[in-house]
């Protein structure tokens, strides 16, 4: 009978084009409008470390002082470099790292590239495997070359290409700034989507860094910073001093069970309590640990604009549902006569039910090939826009299968209206007068 | 075959009631061709939708090859009517985007019936009817009558046993309509009980029975000869 | 008109009623929101930044290494720039307007106030500065010659960061001391001593969103003379008609100038570009909003027009009847226009309601103004407009079917 009631369908199509259009066009609008904003949607609030992410926690202390201090308010978002320097040597999580962006120009070797300027991260040796960060040559430095600081970098697939033609560097020099340092790995493809572990960097969805350096090193050359700074006393000038009064550094620790996370936490409260009892802190306690989801959330990290675009979408695709309603009535009732003699020769109320259901349902099938071309469309315009995401907007093949899962339910449910008034046509004789 | 006893309709409004049909009696043998007739009101329409099982009635029995019909369900309803009874309406009421195969096919279709059986089932009917050459044809390249007469293939091709005509021939000119009404006597010959329900007395005339339906009640004109004559107002053709 | 029989009539079909006043509704509830939204982001967009937008250009660059020296590099760097043909003065800055880095302080107006009364953002000038930005002052005065300290000295250690004068714009001067002149009187942002109030600008808005859309103009110039390595900005003010080739000399100049530095190609340019690149959010997101409103438009003008179509099908034989009774075409087409009519308007009516409620969300999630009630009867108009469009089509054919229906039987 299914492909009885599908044959049905396609000749009622083909008798009604231009009302079968319409549907169809309205219903491919809403669609289209609905997965272009979703699929930018899903992609930028997707877990950037799948697996993972309930793990890695961002510790937060409040270290200002008691000028300005509201009871219950949000502490510092990032660590002073003092304090997080002494987190990672007490080392009490599992893995951890501090780190912070930057920009260093570089010289290359090839005369004939001029020097340029290349995003940088400064960072601990275990940001790599806490990150588990892709390696294509080499490796990550060591926590030996922390303390020495060592003039090592890593560098990023793409600068590995630009430089040395995408061979192995491991080895070579790099000229950054007016210092040398030695390559000693090199990234492949690695581009976690939202960037969580610096979230003033660059909007949020940038690219990943080109240029890996030790955080000891970077503040021997004296290599620019950017992101964040923020300060609460008086620093004379020299904000990146370990004992100035500045918020600028990322910390990241990893944390494998929940019990590992209470105690981290009680650990943070006690050093907090060390630290007022130092001096050095003047707020009483007040710390957050907040894992990779949460800290995004916190963040606000998807543009407003955004979340409004995928109401905006849903609320049109509603609009267009009322109209298929509409329109899948007249079309039904419009044969009432048909249906009518259908169910003189026999149809019950549920057979006439499925055919309609079925033809809204093909109706839907059509309307979502047709917005899927849409939203591909779309989310090529999105990829023309000047945002940081928007090489990212793209579809995969879950909000493929969305699309569709969408189109139809959404065609079935605006087919239920009409189907059930259909089946409640009387059989036959009504056609005598009409 | 159909046994009405005492069977009433009364339609209900807010303000009106209107007895369509009052205790009607009506029997009809396996076999017998009876011809239904009656002014316009008189609840013809409605006896016909109720001996089709399309409309319920308010009291009385019905009873349709023996079986009580008083307490079915809408879907046991449209199962019985799909295999005991054909229809033929006065429009033909043929679906326009259908062939005639596939229009014959409608009622096998709800009888889950598998595709070689509805072929053979549907191929026989319309030969029968003398449109076996134009199973592919659609109904607007057909006359009247030839429309008239898929609607009957299309009725027959579920082998039912029970025929029933609302004013078959009333959209056909006199030719067709000849036609028509001798394939109806044919299939009557070959078995199959018809009710025909007609304002025509000539074609009343040919059926072996009369009843006369008048103010939601029966009369059988064929124990009421005068009534017939009253009726019809000519001396009837009756076959013996 | 007779409104009864329509009501009477509409009543019968009350699903095919409920469906189109649903959506006008819907729709209206929808536009009136989204044209709103579009003003917002027009109004964001055309907003006045204070400095002479197409006259300047930018020119960023990053040091490679050390520089020893970058006062003197800065004052060489700013007179090659004044010395090249177009250009009618230069400036070296920490930030620009548009160009989203910031420095940011916390402003107090009692020296032991807990909390900060509000947050400025901070453009350090030299002397060139009012000059090449166009800024207008409407209180006060400029900075004088011998106010002006060098940023690299507050940086020595042990040297207190002092700021002792300020220019703030209006809009700062309001929120600190509303309805006062705010020249001469004093804050604490920067040291421990007070920064007094020289002069009022008209506008200068920051370079990012930070703090909202109160807080876009709550900027102050502090007289203190940044190097090029504190933010990399040069602005160079020309004439718009010069500014292609002012740039590229610009560029080839600092380039040429020792020592060597990195000039960012990929973000010098003219301020006006900047400023577009700031506001593509906003453009795009009101294109969005404006092909939102017509794809509504075009789906619920062609929901008005299939059912209405399908109306005047179920109703042939009746409007035949009524032209068979003596009704003129014009009168049928009245009844149509009618009849949709009333339906639009009971939509409109529950799309404002709907309106103010989805205003209502939009307020609390988003941080957005009220709906300003001008914009209801413009979004019940466009609706009204539409539908009557819409039924015309419909309508006429209503109007165009035979009284002789009458007499045929089914």
């Amino acid at each position: 009978m299914f492909s009885y009631y599908c044959n049905l369908a396609l000749r009622s199509f083909k008798r009604n084009k231009v009302l079968t259009a319409l549907m169809v066009l309205a219903i491919a609008l809403g669609i289209g409008a609905s997965m272009t904003t979703l699929t930018v949607f899903y992609v930028l609030s997707g877990d950037p470390m799948p697996g993972r992410s309930h793990t890695l926690f961002h510790p937060q202390l409040d270290m200002e002082g008691m000028n300005g201090y509201l009871k219950g308010e949000e502490p510092q978002i990032q660590l002073s470099r003092f304090d997080a320097e002494t987190l990672l040597r007490e080392k009490r999580g599992d893995l951890q790292a501090m780190m912070t962006g930057g920009s260093v120009s570089i010289t290359p070797q090839k005369a004939e590239l001029v020097p340029f300027i290349a995003e940088a991260r400064y960072t601990t040796a275990e940001m790599f495997p806490m990150f588990q960060v892709p390696m294509l040559h080499g490796g990550a430095w060591s926590a030996a070359d922390d303390e020495a600081h060592a003039r090592v970098a890593v560098i990023s697939k793409s600068l590995n290409q630009k430089l040395f033609g995408g061979a192995s560097s491991v080895g070579k020099t790099l000229r950054i700034e007016d210092a040398d340092v030695t390559i000693v790995g090199v990234l492949d493809d690695w581009r976690p989507s939202p960037k969580f572990y610096d979230v003033f960097a660059q909007r949020g969805y940038g690219e990943t860094e080109d240029v890996y350096l030790p955080f000891s090193t970077s503040r021997d050359l004296k290599l620019g910073r950017s992101g964040n700074m923020d300060c609460w006393g008086d620093t004379s000038g020299q904000e990146t001093d370990v004992n100035a009064p500045c918020a600028w550094i990322q910390y990241w620790v990893q944390l494998d069970t929940p019990e590992k996370v209470d105690a981290y936490r009680q650990y943070l409260m006690n050093y907090s309590d060390q630290q007022r009892a130092a001096g050095r802190f003047e707020r009483p306690t007040n710390i957050r640990l907040r894992n990779v989801m949460e800290w995004l959330d916190f963040h606000r990290i998807v543009p407003s604009d955004v979340t409004m675009q995928v109401y905006l979408a849903f609320a049109f695709l509603g609009v267009c549902l009322l109209n298929t309603i509409g329109l899948l009535l007249a079309k039904f009732l419009r044969r009432s006569s048909e249906l009518g003699v259908r169910r003189a020769l026999g149809a019950t109320r549920n057979a006439i039910f499925q055919q309609c259901m079925i033809e809204a349902g093909a109706i839907g099938i059509a309307g979502g090939v047709l917005g899927l071309g849409l939203a591909w469309l779309g989310l090529w315009g999105v990829r023309q826009q000047p945002v940081d995401y928007a090489d990212l907007a793209h579809l995969n093949t879950s909000m493929l299968l969305a699309t569709f899962a969408i189109a139809v339910t959404a065609s079935l449910l605006a087919g239920l209206l009409p189907a059930f008034r259909a089946m409640q046509i009387t059989p036959a004789m009504q056609l005598k007068a009409q | 075959m159909l046994e009405m006893s005492q069977v009433t309709k009364i339609y209900r409004t807010e303000l009106v009631e209107t007895h369509a049909l009052r205790s009607l009696e009506l029997h009809v043998g396996a076999g017998e061709f009876v011809a239904v007739t009656g002014p316009s009101g008189s609840g013809k329409t409605t006896f016909l939708n109720i001996a089709g099982l399309l409309e319920t009635y308010s009291s009385g029995i019905y009873k349709l090859d023996g079986e009580d019909v008083s307490n079915l369900s809408d879907n046991q309803r449209s199962k019985l009517r799909n295999q005991k009874i054909g229809f033929i309406f006065q429009s033909f009421n043929l679906i326009p985007d259908l062939n005639l195969f596939d229009n014959a096919d409608v009622p096998l279709r709800y009888r889950g019936m598998p595709a070689a059986e509805r072929k053979r089932r549907i191929e026989e009917a319309l030969g029968r009817v003398g449109l076996g050459s134009r199973m592919k044809h659609y109904p607007a390249e057909l006359s009247g009558g030839q429309q008239q007469r898929a609607a009957i293939a299309r009725a027959l091709a579920g082998s039912p046993k029970l025929l029933l005509a609302d004013e078959p021939t009333g959209n056909l000119d006199t030719h067709m309509a000849r036609g028509v009404m001798e394939l109806l006597e044919e299939i009557n010959q070959q078995g199959t009980t018809i009710v025909m329900v007609t304002h025509d007395s000539e074609l009343a005339a040919r059926a072996q029975r009369n009843v006369h339906i008048v103010d939601g009640m029966a009369t059988d004109l064929a124990t009421e000869p005068a009534l017939v004559r009253a009726a019809l107002g000519a001396t009837p053709y009756l076959p013996s | 008109m007779e409104f009864r029989p329509i009501l009477s009539t509409l009543s019968r079909h009350k699903t095919a009623a409920a469906l189109i006043v649903l959506e006008i509704a819907i729709a209206c509830a929808i536009i009136c929101n989204a044209m709103f939204l579009i003003g917002g982001r027009i109004t964001q967009i055309s907003e006045v930044s204070g400095v002479a937008d197409e006259e300047l250009l930018r020119v960023q660059l990053t040091g490679i290494g050390d520089d020893p020296n970058p006062d003197a590099t800065t004052r060489s760097d700013l007179a090659v720039l004044r010395a090249l043909p177009g250009v009618k003065d230069a400036t070296v800055l920490n930030q620009v307007p548009f160009g989203r880095s910031s420095w940011n302080s916390g402003v107090r107006i009692q020296k032991d106030q807990q909390r900060s009364s509000l947050n400025a953002t901070v453009y350090m000038s030299e002397e060139g500065f009012m000059g090449t930005t166009g800024l207008t002052l409407v209180a006060g005065r400029a900075f004088e010659p011998g106010e002006y300290v060098d940023f690299s000295e507050l940086r020595k250690p042990g040297v207190a960061g002092e700021v002792p004068v300020a220019i703030i714009t209006r809009s700062m001067g309001e929120a600190l001391f509303p309805g006062e002149s705010p020249v001469g009187k004093s804050f604490y942002s920067w040291g421990e001593n007070p920064t007094r109030i020289v002069g009022v600008v008209d506008h200068l808005v920051r370079p990012n969103a930070q703090g909202g859309p109160p807080a876009r103009e709550h900027t102050m110039i502090f007289p203190l003379r940044p190097t090029y390595d504190v933010g990399g900005n040069y602005l160079v003010r020309t004439d718009p008609t010069r500014r292609a080739e002012v740039l590229a000399a610009a560029i080839k100049a600092l380039r040429a100038n020792p020592p060597q530095r990195i000039v960012r190609e990929d973000r010098s340019m003219s301020l006006s570009d900047i400023r577009r690149e700031y506001h593509q959010q906003s453009r795009s997101m009101a294109w969005l909003l404006g092909a939102v409103i017509l794809a509504l438009l075009v789906v619920t003008s062609l929901g008005i027009i299939g059912l209405a179509s399908f109306w005047v099908e179920q109703r042939t034989r009746q409007i035949g009847v009524r032209r068979a009774l003596g009704a003129t075409r014009g009168q049928i087409l009245r009844y149509f226009q009618v009849e949709n009519f009333l339906l639009a308007t009971t939509g409109i009516v529950l799309g404002m309601l709907l309106a103010f409620g989805i205003n209502q969300l939009l307020m609390e999630k988003y941080e957005l103004p009220r709906l300003p009630w001008y914009y209801l009867p413009i979004g019940a108009v466009v609706l009204w407009v539409l539908g009557q469009l819409a039924v015309l089509w419909p309508a006429r054919r209503a109007a165009a079917v035979p009284p002789a229906i009458a007499t045929r039987s089914a």
